[in-house]
This record gives structure tokens, sequence and C-alpha cells, in this order.
């Protein structure tokens, strides 16, 4: 892959009047990569993705993408770019093939060409011909996505793709993205659900409320995740809360009705044998939140003194 | 999603495409095909064809005419006296309105509909779409007061007749002399629709919001026709958008004026250039946050 960074931005500031929405943001993706930008409701994800498609003006900082930028190269700044924010839209009164077909004018180069193949792709051939505002949301998403692969995209920015779908739906958009990912596209997706990107990103970003709060690979932040947390239900949880007591390694809470279980698997597994030799019945034992969603949790919503100190949080410390 | 889907990728995304810019015809075509689409702009063309045939029938079999309104009196005189009765009347609000249910609705309907983001991550720029948007609109303006003088002129001469036309300073204009003058009546009204469509497509950008575009311009309209229309205020009433549609009275008149045309032209001129600068503008420089 080319030297050139698929996304290259220092210091990215965006205001709206006294809300700063994004807080002078570095990030480098290589090309090749697939890279998370993670972050809740309000980090200021879509802002910086507009910023990278130029439909709003970064009030700070530089952003290049592909080696180019807005105020160098105007319009060609997204020559190999494409993806979509938010939900995708389009002319609800015409087909999803009309709408293709009048973005793919506005692409030029043989972009018409591949109309029958990105429908194809998305699964929407049967229903190209319908109106648009007859689509239900799932579809209007994924003729997003062929609006998209319409561009041959270089780099494919794709804003919280599985949003507002349905399970089915989202096991459909992940596996749609995993094999684009798989293709060697450089795929920017942002997310606010860990496990929406911790299976397919290299990299990712963490954003909150406008500012980083983590730089590196899925590895690093998998090394510091916390252990595992479990419900557990019994059929006397007062009596299995006493015997967790001077257990090694293993944290036990009474809690809405149920016990959380919090340490290592090994500390776990010897502590529910204990439970059973001690005559009491297991009835439920599920796993309350995946070591990295807490992770995740504790760095957009705690201050950040009780974030695992090994942790890179420097934007550039975590990427070279 | 199908296992062949990774396959499907690989070829979509062969290598070696034709890479050709778009240009502004081509936004052009992009724009006048989203129109051609719509039933609001059909529906408009159809009725500017249409409209005009009724109207000359009802006026036609009416016993008493409209004479409080110019060439009024002389309409069962003359099949050319109707076409300026109805340009007269047009003037007042109907072309405002026919030209503004495309301009004032053109740049809107994309916030309307959340499509900023889907256009402007393409290839083409702010400044192509604009231009696009524009040249649509004024195209639509042109296509309807072309419908209208046609239709208007032809049921009228094929209604009433081709009879001599009485001059505004009373003169008699035989029907070879009459029917340049009425098309040259009506092409004088092209300038203040296209200085009407500006005002539409400044409002459609700045307002963002359809209703605002189409009716702005109408309610711009009558208020100028009021502020004309009120003594003591000739420096103002010059500037108006609305005065250059009465200027075509210069050439029905024995000793013909161009004063009015000359003026009506460079007041249109004027007011177009400057919507469609701060339209531009407004444009270039706006976030597109929704959608
Ligand atoms: N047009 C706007 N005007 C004012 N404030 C805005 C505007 N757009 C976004 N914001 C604010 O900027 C901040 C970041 O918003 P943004 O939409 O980028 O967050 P996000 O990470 O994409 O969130 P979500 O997960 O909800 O999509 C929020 O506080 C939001 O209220
Ligand atoms: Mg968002």
């Amino acid at each position: 892959m080319s030297d050139i960074l698929a996304v290259n931005a220092v210091d990215v500031t965006k205001r709206y009047g006294a809300l700063t929405a994004v807080d002078g943001i570095s990030m480098a993706v290589a090309q090749g990569e697939v890279y998370g930008v993670l972050g809740p409701n309000g980090a200021g994800k879509t802002t910086f993705l507009r910023m990278l498609f130029g439909l709003i003006r970064p009030d700070g900082g530089t952003l290049q993408v592909l080696g180019r930028t807005w105020q160098r190269d105007g319009t060609r700044a997204l020559d190999g770019v494409a993806g979509f924010l938010e939900s995708p839209r389009f002319y609800p009164y015409l087909s999803g093939r009309v709408n293709l077909e009048l973005l793919a004018g506005l692409d030029g180069g043989d972009a018409p060409t591949r109309i029958d193949r990105v429908l194809d792709t998305v699964d929407l051939t049967g229903r190209d011909r319908d109106k648009v505002g007859g689509y239900s949301f799932g579809m209007r998403q994924r003729l997003g996505v062929a609006a998209a692969l319409l561009r041959e995209p270089r780099l494919l920015v794709l804003d919280e793709p599985a949003n507002g779908l349905d399970p089915a739906g989202i096991r459909d958009m992940r596996a749609l993205v995993g094999q684009l990912a798989a293709s060697g596209l450089t795929v920017l997706l942002s997310s606010h659900d860990m496990g929406e990107v911790e299976q397919i990103c290299d990299n990712v970003t963490i954003m909150r409320t406008g500012t980083v709060v983590y730089h590196g690979t899925i590895a690093t932040l998998r090394e510091q995740a916390p252990e595992p947390a479990h419900r557990l239900s019994t059929s006397d949880d007062q009596s299995a809360l006493a015997l967790a007591a001077g257990r090694p390694g293993l944290t036990v809470l009474a809690l809405d009705g149920a016990l959380a279980v919090r340490g290592s698997l090994d500390a776990v597994d010897a502590y529910l044998s204990a439970v059973v030799r001690h005559g009491l019945a297991l009835r439920a034992l599920s796993l309350q939140e995946a070591p990295l969603q807490s992770l995740f949790f504790m760095l957009t919503e705690t201050s950040p003194e009780t974030v695992p100190g090994s942790l890179d949080r420097s934007p550039t410390g975590a990427r070279p | 999603m199908t296992a062949t889907t990774s396959a499907r990728i690989r070829e979509v995304r062969r290598p070696g495409a034709a890479n050709r810019r778009p240009g502004t015809p081509t936004a052009l075509r992009w724009e006048l095909r989203k129109l051609a689409a719509q039933a609001r702009a059909r529906y408009t063309l159809l009725g500017s064809l249409l409209a005009p045939v009724l109207l000359v029938l009802v006026l036609d079999g009416q016993q008493r005419p409209p004479k409080d309104n110019i060439y009024g009196r002389h309409i069962h005189d003359s099949g050319y006296a109707m076409p300026l009765l109805v340009l007269g009347f047009a003037a007042q609000w109907v072309f405002p309105l026919l030209t503004a249910l495309v301009a004032g609705d053109i740049f809107a309907s994309e916030d309307q509909h959340g499509t900023w983001k889907t256009v402007l991550t393409r290839s083409v720029s702010r400044t192509q779409i604009f231009w696009a948007k524009t040249v649509a609109s004024v195209l639509f303006a042109l296509s309807v007061l072309l419908l209208l003088a046609a239709s208007t002129i032809t049921a009228s001469s094929l209604i009433v007749g081709r009879q001599s036309l009485v001059g505004l300073t009373g003169q008699l204009l035989p029907s070879h002399a009459a029917l340049p003058l009425v098309l040259a009546s009506w092409a004088t009204a092209i300038a203040p629709l296209i200085g009407f469509t500006a005002v539409a497509v400044l409002l459609s950008v700045v307002s963002r919001n359809p209703a605002v575009g189409v009716v702005g311009p109408v309610v711009i309209g009558l208020v100028m026709q009021l502020a004309g229309s009120l003594g003591g205020l000739d420096a103002v009433r010059h500037l108006l958008l609305t005065t250059p549609f009465e200027s075509w009275h210069g050439l029905l008149t024995e000793d013909r004026f161009s004063g009015p045309l000359i003026d009506g032209l460079l007041v249109s001129a004027g007011w177009t250039v400057v919507c469609l600068a701060v339209a531009y503008a407004v444009l270039r420089r706006r976030d597109i946050t929704g959608g």
C-alpha cells in the first residue's frame, strides 16, 4: 500500500457556537486499514466525518484525505472516497435504481455501468424499481452502501451503518462491512458499539465529548480490559454471597435481585464449584458485560483518573 | 447478502475506470431529470398550456368584459387584446408564483429530503450544483412563459379572431403589425421573470424551507405592486421588480418609447445579480449538518 495516509487529521476542531463538538482531534488511518471511531452519542463522530467529506468546515487544524485537502483540492479531495453519514438519504419519489443512476451521473466516469453489480452486492436487485419512499429502513441503509460502492472508493466511510437495524439487519450489515473490509478497502467505521468494531477493526479511536480518550490497537485495548462480569442467580443468593468472602481475585455483589460476579475465569469456575458443593442450585449465569464493553464505558463515562493507567491516551503516541 | 458477495465486491472494485469528471452540464442533466419526475413541475407546465384556453373561452363568453383592466374593454374586438389582458393580469402574482413553484423549492427540497449530504459527497462541487439548479429554474420559468404565451395567443386568435388591435394611444394596428407587438410584449416579461426566479432561488437557499421559497416571491411581488401604486414613491417605484412587467406599454403607443424597456432590463438584471450572488455565497459557506 502507498505511503500516503488514507486519513491524516491533526488537531481538528469544530465549534457550534459555544459548543466544541470536536476538540483538537488527531487521527492517522493507513491505507488498507480497517479503522474504528468509537464513542457514545454526542461524542463528535459524525461531526468529524462531516469535516472529512467537506460538508462542514473545521475551525482549526488540518485534515488530509488520501493526501488531498479541501482548501487546496476542492471537490477532488473526495476522489476515491465514498460512504454515508448518519442514515443515508435519497429522493423518496424516485426508485432506488433511478437514485443510483442520478448519483452515478454526478460521479462521472463509468460509474453508471456498475449499478447492476452494486445493487446485487447489497441484495436489492428485486426491489430496485420500487420508490425509495416505500423502502424499509434497512433497505435504505443498504442502498446507501450501494451508492458508496458506485464510486469504487479506496476509502469507505461508514457512520454507524448498523444503527436502527433489526438484529437480522445488523448481522447482515456487519457481514457486508466485514466482507468489504476483507476485500482490501480502507474502511473508516464509526460506531457507539464496541462489539461492532472489535471483530473487524485493527485500530480504534475512542472519543468522548469531542476529545480522544484512546488511540491504538484493539489488541492493546483487550489486554487492558477488566475481567468479565457475570450475573448469577442461585436457589439461595444470601448463602452464595457469603461463600464468596475471602476468595482471591473475585468480587461478588448483590445487585437487582441477583449477584454480580467479577473475576478471572479460573476464579469464577472455582467459586461456582464451591456454590454447587454447598448444595445450592444454579439457576442462571450470564455474561453481564463483555470486557471490552466495560472498558469502553469506563473510558467514555467515568473521570479520566479511573481509566487503567497503562493505556496510551495521547493521540500522537498511539500511532506512528 | 450471500456467500458470493466478496467475489462480487472484488469485481465491483475492478481498477482502471475511466476518470472523466462530471461538469456543470452533467449536473444540469441531473437536475432536469429530477424535475421531470416531479408531478408539480409537470402539472405546472400542463396547466400553463391548458389554463389559457379555458380562460379565453370563459372571457369570450362574458357579456361584460373586465373594463377596469388594461385591454379588458377590447377583448371582444380583437383576438390580440386577450393576450395583453392576460399578460397584465399574470404580472400581478401569477408569474412570481409559477416560477417560484420550482425555483423556490429546488434548493430547499434538498434540505427537506436531507439529500445535500448525498449529493455533495459525489464528484461535483457546490458551485456546479448551484448553477445547475439555477439554470434549471430559469429554463423552467422560460418554458412556462413560452407555453402561456403560445397558448393564450393561439387560443385567442382562433376563438376571437385576428382583427386589428387598438393601440394605447387610440391608433389602429392591423393584424400583421399587432401580432409581432403582442409577441414582443410577452417577451418583455422574460427579464423580470428571471428576476423573480432569482428571488425565489435566494429564498430557497436562505430559508431551507420550500414553503417560504414558493410563497415568498408571491408576497414580495404583491407588496411591490402595492408600493408601486402608492403616490409619491417614484424613485422607489423605479427600482421595483414588478415595474418592468409594465414596460410593454411603450410598445403599443403611436410614438413608441423604449425608456421603460431599458430601465426594466437594468432593474431586472440588478435584482438577478444581487439575489444570485447572495444565494451563491450563502450556499458556498453553509455547513451541511442536516439529513
Ligand atoms: N448543527 C449542529 N448545531 C449545533 N450543535 C451540533 C450540531 N451538530 C452536532 N452538534 C453537537 O455536536 C456534538 C457532537 O455531535 P455528533 O453528531 O458529531 O455526535 P456523534 O458522536 O455522531 O453522536 P451520535 O452517536 O448520536 O450520532 C453534540 O453535542 C451535538 O449536539
Ligand atoms: Mg453520529
